[in-house]
């Protein structure tokens, strides 16, 4: 973030900019139009870019009898490098926008002579704290002061299923604190990295799609990201990614001290590798422990599965079962299309991965995908 | 016989911020009265309006916002598309400007970049808000700028005039300078003056309809007041006004003494006519007829005569 500006009218500057000259004269010439605007243009969030420089504002107009030529125009904005992504400034812009207006309507802050001094000193101070800490806490007068807040954007956070695994992605007990809503207060206790959304729901005692905006909105803070229900029976896969627990150094620290079994010497490197490459199409995790029965000495295959899952290094490998052909008796059909996993359809019937196995596999009409 | 081909003309408006552009733009061309400018804002930028006047003339008015920094931008990186094309300059002073220096540079700005664009543009000087001034005073300030001016603005040429919108004098300037934008306009005396004389009328006067404005007239008798054309635009513009403000449309009017008659009515679809009559052997029935066959005539002069002048024939 680079200068904050204001426009206005009447007598003194029209130009008030912090540092000094940052925008040059000839390229507010060229944007000015976009910053006091026509009528049309006003109370709108308007970001301009031109030479190398991006001007995000929100040019203000207040009508009232008693400013000179009936209306003030003023228009408090950032500018910033032209390639910067600028949308976390947006709602600064716009509350900014709110308050001065609410300052001029209610002391005229703006068109004071001496309060319109305390601009700049201002200004300076919203431009060093944004930069310098992305929030900035502004004492106007005796009664007011200005809270803002660079709020980074994050991407939408996938929707959250009731077969889904939360698991935090750092120390659970940090937390542990009162700021959270109560719905997450009360769910957090079941976040295990083990127990699936309608599990926590039952036994947290909170209904189900509580808990699935609950965790969603943990999600989109990364407070935790979601894993698949662990069975012993699962089988999983390497991704390509499994190679950086070699490479990256950082990783390689975080993954052995996650998946060594408390109270043992810490596991190899070799080992928790050999384990990870033994997982492949076909292998249960059954079949993992029975094979690598040495490597599991010092490693918890739940957190080994776990830990994998979370950093991408391998996948799941679902079922899901297809119906080829008609046939009245065999229910629930709209489940069995090739979309719904084992996973999901065992949370939502109800039954055992046991129990539909049995079923579908005595079932001719019903073909079964992994994938 | 062609249809009349629409002639428009670039009217650029220019003058310090808070002269009192927009408020006479306002009065002329879009039926304010001079209390309700009080409430205008200031002028963004450039405000664009399109007026159709006399049926084959658009003006194409540009409302220039004089604050510095949209002054500062017409010089600069605006200048070519605002100074070319233009018919008729109209620089507004504000005669209480505490500022001369700077209002002469600003003007002289402007006839540069005329002079490099627009050569040919015609350049009106308003000398407005007269009525700040003491009456006594009134001659000797305007004299004064009026000399100012014409000595800055060589080689080009200006015609001044003092104005103020709460009196007659806005209209004075106004239709002299929409005057030298109608395409015809010796014609349209010629047939005037051909009708008076036949109906034997002391004086008539033709207006615009919407504005108000005197664009031709014809007089055989000498007349004692040199300002008469202005306040009728004026008196006659407010009582339409106020009449529409009743919800009621002004439509003619016929003034009477022992020495004179005046009749005003509407003559063409873009014209107004007044005829003053003072031969009291004439009645009143009389002249009416006339002006009613009369409109004949002059409606087709306007739909038939199109601009057929350029720039180069005035």
């Amino acid at each position: 973030v680079g200068g904050v500006c204001r426009v206005g009218w009447g007598t003194g500057p029209p130009l008030l900019q912090v540092p000094e000259d940052f925008i040059s004269r000839e390229l507010f010439d060229t944007v000015q139009v976009y910053v006091i605007t026509k009528p049309e243009l006003q109370n709108k969030l308007i970001t301009v870019t031109a030479m190398e420089k991006k001007l995000i504002g929100c040019p203000v107009c207040i009508e009232h009898k008693k400013y000179s030529r009936n209306a003030l125009l003023f228009n408090l904005g950032f500018v910033c490098d032209a390639r910067a992504k600028a949308c976390a400034l947006e709602p600064i812009v716009k509350k900014l926008a709110g308050y001065l207006t609410t300052l001029e309507l209610e002391s005229g802050f703006i068109s004071n002579k001496e309060s319109k001094q305390k601009l700049v000193p201002i200004m300076t101070i919203l431009l060093e704290e944004l930069n310098a800490k992305g929030k900035c806490t502004l004492p106007i007068d005796e009664s007011n002061t200005i809270h803002l807040k660079v709020i980074e954007q994050r991407p939408d956070p996938p929707i959250v299923q009731e077969y889904d695994v939360p698991v935090f992605t750092q120390n659970k007990d940090d937390f542990f604190n009162s700021q959270w809503d109560l719905t997450t207060q009360q769910i957090l206790p079941y976040i295990d990295g083990f127990r699936h959304v309608q599990k926590i729901s039952a036994e947290a005692d909170v209904e189900l799609n509580l808990v699935r905006i609950a965790v969603q909105n943990l999600l989109y803070y990364g407070v935790v990201t979601l894993v698949s229900i662990l069975q012993y029976s699962n089988v999983y896969c390497t991704t390509p990614k499994v190679q950086d627990v070699v490479d990256d150094k950082c990783l390689q620290e975080e993954c052995l001290s996650y998946v060594t079994k408390p109270g043992h010497k810490r596991a190899s490197l070799r080992d928790v590798f050999q384990l990870y490459c033994g997982l492949s199409p076909g292998t249960t995790v059954r079949d993992l422990i029975s094979r690598y029965t040495l490597q599991l000495q010092r490693v918890d295959e739940r957190r080994l599965i776990q830990f994998g899952l979370m950093k991408g290094l391998i996948r799941r490998l679902q079922k899901y079962p297809v119906k080829v052909a008609q046939d009245e008796r065999s229910l629930p059909a709209r489940l069995y299309t090739g979309c719904h996993s084992y996973d999901e359809i065992c949370c939502k019937t109800g039954m055992s991965y046991k129990e539909l196995d049995e079923r579908l596999e005595n079932d001719p009409n019903i073909i079964v995908c992994w994938k | 016989k062609p249809d009349c081909v629409m002639k428009k003309e670039r009217v650029l408006l220019m003058g310090k911020s808070g002269s009192g552009k927009t408020s006479m733009r306002s009065i002329i061309f879009a039926n304010y009265i001079a209390r309700d400018t009080r409430r205008l804002g200031a002028t963004i930028d450039v405000e664009h309006s399109h007026v159709r006047f006399l049926g084959n003339l658009v003006l194409n008015l540009w409302d220039c916002g004089g604050q510095d920094t949209f002054m500062e931008n017409y010089f600069t990186s605006q200048r070519d598309n605002i100074f070319r094309n233009v018919e008729v300059l109209i620089y507004v002073f504000d005669v209480e400007s505490r500022e001369l220096e700077k209002d002469m540079h600003y003007y002289q700005s402007c006839l540069e970049a005329i002079l490099q664009n627009s050569p040919d543009a015609k350049i009106f000087c308003l000398v407005h808000k007269m009525d700040l001034v003491q009456e006594d005073q009134r001659d000797l300030i305007f004299k004064e700028r009026e000399e100012d001016l014409r000595r800055l603005s060589r080689p080009l040429e200006c015609a001044c005039f003092r104005t103020s919108i709460w009196d007659e004098t806005l209209y004075k300037a106004w239709s002299s300078i929409v005057y030298q934008l109608i395409p015809n306009v010796q014609q349209l005396e010629m047939n005037l003056r051909n009708f008076a004389q036949i109906i034997e009328a002391d004086e008539v006067l033709l207006f615009e309809r919407a504005t108000f404005l005197v664009i031709s007239h014809y007089q055989c008798k000498e007349q004692r007041d040199i300002h008469r054309f202005e306040k009728i635009s004026n008196i006659i513009k407010q009582f339409k006004l106020s009449c529409s403000k009743l919800a009621a449309s002004f439509q003619s009017m016929e003034v009477r003494n022992s020495n004179f008659a005046a009749f005003i009515d509407i003559f063409t679809s873009n014209t107004y006519v007044m005829v003053v009559m003072s031969d009291p052997s004439i009645p009143s029935a009389a002249t009416l007829i006339n002006i009613r066959n009369a409109r004949k005539h002059f409606e087709k002069l306007e739909r038939v005569d199109g601009p057929k002048h350029s720039l180069l024939m005035r």
